[in-house]
């Protein structure tokens, strides 16, 4: 088929951004729920701003802002970096908030016995904490990963071409919808895997059971 | 104390936010100079298109970037001695793209209108286009006038809805305003649903439209929501570059090769 060669390329946009937000958002929205978490009060309430400003403005304008925006202050990145650095900084706050949950989640009674049984902070958070928010953050950050797979689509915004903008290109050349139901059929697909790693790696997780 | 500093803090980002996009919008700018010297130092001219727009620019089945107007904007790059880079952008957005200076040009089916001449100057006109009526054939609608009442399509930020707009018939349609779609082909196949009863549309696009779907399937009206020409956006500032793409498509007037073009993709010369 002829459409092929630029749903191809579109695929190659989507994964791109997809992995590369995945990796960069993963570890930024640790740091964010460390900070978070902080007792130092200052900090605590800028991360609070934070999330508040990324969670509660639209991804896209997000996009617009950092593309557009930036510049007018003297800071010029091309279109690929503005459109990853926007999606980083914007799933980093949700999987901020899906860490910090994990940890909440943890009873205070745990930490008590730790300290009878004299584990010093770190072994408590990396022995006996960690290993349970982990099982525990794996289904909402799972979720995120799920809802990322689609939202590469907004990258449109900046000209980029991802699946959805291959596929409404090629249904404007041929004037029919299968281009668009191939689309949905590659996003079906990649959500698949996804969701087939992700729980794969809650069976590699299904310990305390 | 704590909420003052939030409430600042929330009024410095949304300020400072829409300072940053008036100012990225804002046409004239007095710090714009003539980037001729840099763009040919770079050797590229970079032309945002649309690449979505059937059949002036878009990409094909193979990811390459074809058209008309591509095929037209190429060699009038390379008669001014530098070379054509093609960069997909949302149409929207595109007098925002071309005065923060991501693009050189705006040169996609871009109809000459007083708003945008406003914020962007224009080449010499290269081709006519017609804002047409475009229904399904059997429709009532006859005229301009049966359009009263009636669900009307076009596309968002196209020139259509200038026109619409500037003959103040929007205010008339069902709804006091025409449905906006992304792309004409949205357009189009909500009208084949019956849920929009017309779309206005460039002539060169409706008809390549047309000729896809099936010629007995739609009715284009006699009456028409006026002429217009397609142009080359160039910024305000680059003025250098405007008068040396001028001459280039004089140039190809002249000696034929914008006829070649045209007669390859429309099977008859409509460069004017």
């Amino acid at each position: 088929m002829d459409m092929a060669p630029l749903m191809l390329q579109g695929l190659k946009t989507t994964l791109w951004l997809f992995v590369f937000t995945a990796l960069g958002s993963i570890p930024l929205g640790m740091v964010v729920c460390i900070l978070r978490l902080s007792r130092y009060k200052p900090l605590q309430k800028a991360m609070q701003l934070y999330i508040l400003f990324m969670r509660g403005t639209p991804l896209l304008l997000q996009l617009i802002f950092i593309f557009f925006g930036l510049p007018v202050i003297g800071i010029v990145i091309n279109r690929e970096s503005a459109a990853l650095l926007a999606f980083i900084l914007n799933y980093a706050a949700y999987f901020a908030e899906i860490f910090r949950g994990g940890i909440l989640s943890i009873s205070q009674g745990q930490y008590e016995a730790s300290t009878v049984l004299g584990l010093s902070k770190t072994q408590t958070f990396f022995g006996v904490i960690l290993p349970q928010v982990v099982k525990r953050v794996l289904p909402p950050g799972g979720n995120e990963l799920i809802t990322l797979v689609k939202d590469t689509s907004l990258a449109y915004i900046l000209g980029l071409g991802d699946v959805l903008r291959a596929s409404r290109t090629l249904t404007n050349k041929q004037a029919s919808l299968v281009p668009l139901f191939l689309a949905g059929l590659i996003y079906l697909v990649l959500v698949g895997i996804v969701t087939y790693g992700l729980k794969r790696a809650e069976t590699k997780f299904d310990y305390y059971r | 104390m704590k909420k003052t500093i939030i409430a600042l803090l929330t009024v410095l980002f949304i300020s400072s936010f829409m300072f940053g996009c008036s100012s990225s919008n804002g046409d004239g700018e007095d710090k714009a100079e003539d980037k001729w010297a840099a763009i040919e130092e770079r050797g590229t001219v970079i032309v945002g298109l649309d690449d979505t727009f059937v059949p002036m620019g878009f990409k094909d089945g193979n990811g390459e970037i074809v058209g008309f107007d591509v095929d037209l904007a190429k060699e009038a790059i390379s008669r001014m001695g530098l070379e054509a880079e093609f960069q997909p952008i949302d149409w929207n957005l595109k007098e925002t793209e071309l005065n923060s200076g991501n693009i050189d040009l705006i040169w996609n089916g871009y109809t000459i209108t007083d708003a945008r001449k406003e914020k962007v100057n224009f080449t010499n006109p290269y081709l006519d286009n017609r804002q047409v009526i475009v229904v399904l054939s059997g429709s009532d609608i006859e005229t301009k006038a049966d359009l009263e009442g009636r669900v009307v399509a076009a596309q968002n930020a196209s020139s259509a809805l200038d026109a619409i707009e500037s003959e103040g018939a929007g205010e008339t349609f069902d709804g006091g305003e025409p449905i906006l779609f992304d792309t004409y082909n949205d357009a189009f196949m909500d009208l084949e649903a019956g849920r929009v009863h017309a779309v206005v549309a460039d002539e060169i696009l409706a008809r390549y439209y047309i000729s896809e779907r099936g010629e007995d399937k739609y009715a284009v009206l006699a009456d028409d929501f006026g002429d217009e020409e397609y142009g080359i956006g160039v910024r305000k500032s680059d003025e250098t570059l405007l008068s040396k793409l001028n001459d280039a498509l004089d140039d190809m007037k002249a000696d034929g090769t914008a006829a070649e073009i045209s007669e390859e993709w429309f099977s008859e010369n409509i460069v004017k």
